[in-house]
């Protein structure tokens, strides 16, 4: 299958101050990079793309699903909602996940395109799951890996859904389950109720370039799923790499998606020349735009001197899709050198943001009022100087500000576990910068 | 292929490929960030092996350079320019022509009588010289006033260029190219464009500008005979050297008389004057 848009199209602008002080090393640049818009580039019309997606939707039915048993019945209503949202000729299936894996529909662990028969085959399969049995989420995932293998599909993305915590494997048969499923697919993870674990689902949706989010009310899940399954339809372009070029002696800091939420990607690099790596940003879709934070330290030349400290090139297969410059310039004159690009101090901001978050709920769960006071305090803070509403909302739910503009916070007494799940889960989304 | 200010050969035509530095004549504009640019042809290489030469490539990484610290790569230090291949097996006299980091030992001359005619490529590592005693001394040996008259001369740059493939394209005739005067003494003199990066300094340094594309960093070289004549040897140029019409071979010395021209690169003579 040809990759649907002209990938020329993608835009990558590159935001930084080049000018450093004599003997400075550290090149910092936000770089965004803009993929071309739906149907554009002679691509094909909407839903005539189906044949190179495959779609596998992963439902918890451990017997924790039947406490409250509406979470069963909504995660059955949230899958048939994201079926009905297949496009036509999109390969797909379901997995019920326990202790072990069993695929659903088609019962024979192969995919099949969507159609309305084989969507009506698959609401009356969904509609006969039952809870019963434990969690090993790294055997569900090997599951779809391998399903998802034997799929000539190139867009492959999956749905996770669970209430618990993976109790029936080690971290460590999950850590090789994910290894094994990296770049085979993506999954974007739900978390039902409050007795799951944010880290773990975290861990997932991370490795497999996907999104994690709760949802408190199992009666929104069919409108979260039916969400999911439109942005996955929207993807066009599979498997991007963002290749980084440094100069010699020169050291990658740093990688991150900032926006829309943080990832840090340093430690995905795959060498992909002598003085090249690799990052995986998994599939895009027409117009999405992200931003990337790349932090690189350079070999110190003199004043004057101009040197390129990255190539930064978004890459499919062999295919170069656009590139930008992160370039040094030494000067004498400090008025040049010292100023901070101000999208780089915003994302600074923003990573230090999720940061102080996570930090600040692990304390607070420890019972260190003190560090988690402080920590939250300076979350609010920084949400509030960058016009992280959302955050600041959800920070809201978990202490009392009395000065946001100062940090000055006290920790809630009762707080709900949702409330906290969520501002953890939520903790790395960003805002971009308002000008 | 474009050349960075520090040697290196590079596949794109912006910044250099290996270093970073800005290539010189790269238009600014093409550092303003974009869509594809068409600066960077070569943007996906590096995932093909690279620009390095093989042996280059080849080298792990090792330690930093023992001279400066900086980090190595290849067989010259990229900083002081200290020759690792010279450095390592034989760290004795007569090593480092090219560096210089033992100002102790002076160069060995080339060895008297017959030595010069093939294995007189100087600057290379550890020259095989045993005669620790250096008969004939160094210093101040009776030199005659010979003297190198460097300039760029027409007739030789086009018919080089109808000689020439299409590498030739786009290289120009200078518009203004002073006369440039070099007294030969020492043992040797050699001429090229220096490289930091490679610890060449040639004694004859024809770096622009204008500077001539077709001139190696090292060339050719002028060797003091034991009788006070000169020749001239190639070591291996890029493109050559050709001595009266004539191109010689690559590491035998050519004997010079007074009025012969050595012609180099797209469109550099050098006049040989005996007085």
């Amino acid at each position: 299958m040809s990759s649907p848009t002209s990938p020329s199209d993608f835009t990558l602008e590159v935001f930084q101050n080049e000018y450093l002080p004599e003997g400075g090393r550290e090149v910092n640049a936000i770089v965004t990079v803009t993929a071309p818009a739906a149907g554009q580039a002679g691509g094909p019309a909407a839903g005539a793309d189906g044949a190179h997606r495959a779609e596998i939707i992963i439902v918890d039915c451990s017997g924790s699903m039947d406490y409250p048993h509406s979470k069963i019945v909504q995660a059955r209503a949230a899958t048939t909602a994201a079926i009905d949202v297949l496009r036509d000729g999109v390969a797909f299936a379901v997995i019920a996940g326990t202790d072990t894996a069993k695929p659903v529909f088609p019962a024979d662990g192969s995919l099949v395109p969507a159609s309305a028969a084989t969507r009506q085959d698959a609401r009356w399969a969904v509609s006969q799951l039952r809870a019963g049995g434990g969690t090993a989420m790294g055997t569900w995932l090997g599951l779809a890996g391998r399903m998802f293998a034997a799929t000539p599909a190139s867009l492959r993305h999956a749905i996770l859904l669970t209430d618990g915590k993976n109790e029936h494997e080690s971290p460590d048969q999950l850590g090789q389950a994910l290894a094994a499923c990296e770049g085979v697919f993506s999954c974007d993870c739900r978390g039902v109720g409050t007795d799951w674990v944010v880290a773990e689902l975290r861990r997932i949706s991370t490795a497999l370039l996907g999104s994690v989010d709760i949802v408190a009310d199992p009666a929104g899940l069919a409108a979260d799923f039916e969400t999911m399954m439109q942005a996955a339809m929207g993807k066009q372009v599979a498997d991007v790499m963002l290749r980084v070029w440094t100069p010699q002696h020169a050291q990658v800091k740093f990688v991150r998606q900032v926006a829309p939420a943080v990832d840090d990607l340093t430690g995905r690099r795959a060498q992909s020349g002598p003085q090249a790596g690799d990052y995986p940003t998994g599939a895009w879709a027409g117009g999405e735009s992200r931003d990337y934070h790349v932090c690189v330290q350079v070999t110190a030349a003199a004043v004057g001197q101009e040197m390129l400290a990255a190539r930064v090139s978004l890459v499919a297969g062999t295919e170069v899709l656009g590139q930008g410059l992160v370039r040094a310039v030494w000067t004498d004159d400090e008025a040049l050198s010292t100023r901070i690009n101000p999208n780089v101090a915003h994302y600074t901001g923003q990573a230090e943001l999720a940061q102080v978050i996570q930090d600040g709920l692990e304390a607070r769960k420890r019972g260190d009022e003190e560090e988690a006071t402080a920590k939250l305090g300076r979350a609010v803070k920084l949400a509030e100087e960058s016009g992280n509403e959302d955050t600041a909302r959800l920070l809201a739910k978990v202490v009392d500000v009395v000065d946001a503009a100062a940090g000055t916070v006290r920790l809630k007494r009762a707080v709900a576990e949702a409330d906290e799940m969520a501002l953890d889960t939520r903790s790395t989304k960003t805002v971009r910068r308002k000008n | 292929m474009p050349v960075c200010p520090a040697g290196h050969d590079s596949t794109t035509s912006d910044f250099c490929d290996t270093c970073g530095m800005r290539i010189e004549g790269a238009g600014q504009a093409s550092a303003a960030s974009g869509g594809a640019g068409p600066a960077a042809p070569g943007v996906s290489a590096p995932a093909a092996g690279g620009p390095e030469s093989g042996s280059e490539a080849a080298t792990p990484a090792a330690e930093p350079c023992p001279q400066c610290g900086t980090g190595r790569s290849g067989r010259f230090c990229e900083n002081c320019g200290l020759d690792f291949a010279a450095e390592a097996p034989a760290a004795t006299t007569g090593s480092a022509t090219a560096a210089g980091p033992t100002p102790a030992a002076q160069p060995a001359p080339p060895a008297p009588a017959a030595a010069p005619m093939t294995s007189a490529t100087p600057p290379s590592a550890s020259a095989p010289v045993t005669t620790p005693a250096p008969s004939a001394a160094p210093g101040p040996s009776p030199q005659p006033g010979w003297t190198a008259v460097v300039a760029a001369d027409r007739g030789y740059f086009d018919a080089t260029m109808a000689a020439s493939g299409p590498d030739a394209a786009g290289i120009e005739f200078p518009g203004y190219c002073p006369e440039r005067r070099f007294r030969l003494s020492g043992p040797e003199m050699r001429i090229g464009r220096h490289s930091a990066s490679r610890g060449i300094e040639p004694e004859i340094d024809l770096t622009g500008p204008p500077t001539d594309p077709g001139v190696s960093h090292l060339h050719a070289v002028l060797v003091l005979q034991p009788d006070g004549t000169w020749s001239v040897i190639d070591p291996g140029s890029a493109n050559g050297t050709i001595v009266n019409d004539t191109e010689i071979a690559t590491g035998v010395a050519v004997p010079l008389k007074h009025g012969d021209r050595i012609c180099l690169g797209a469109w550099t003579v050098l006049t040989i004057l005996a007085d």
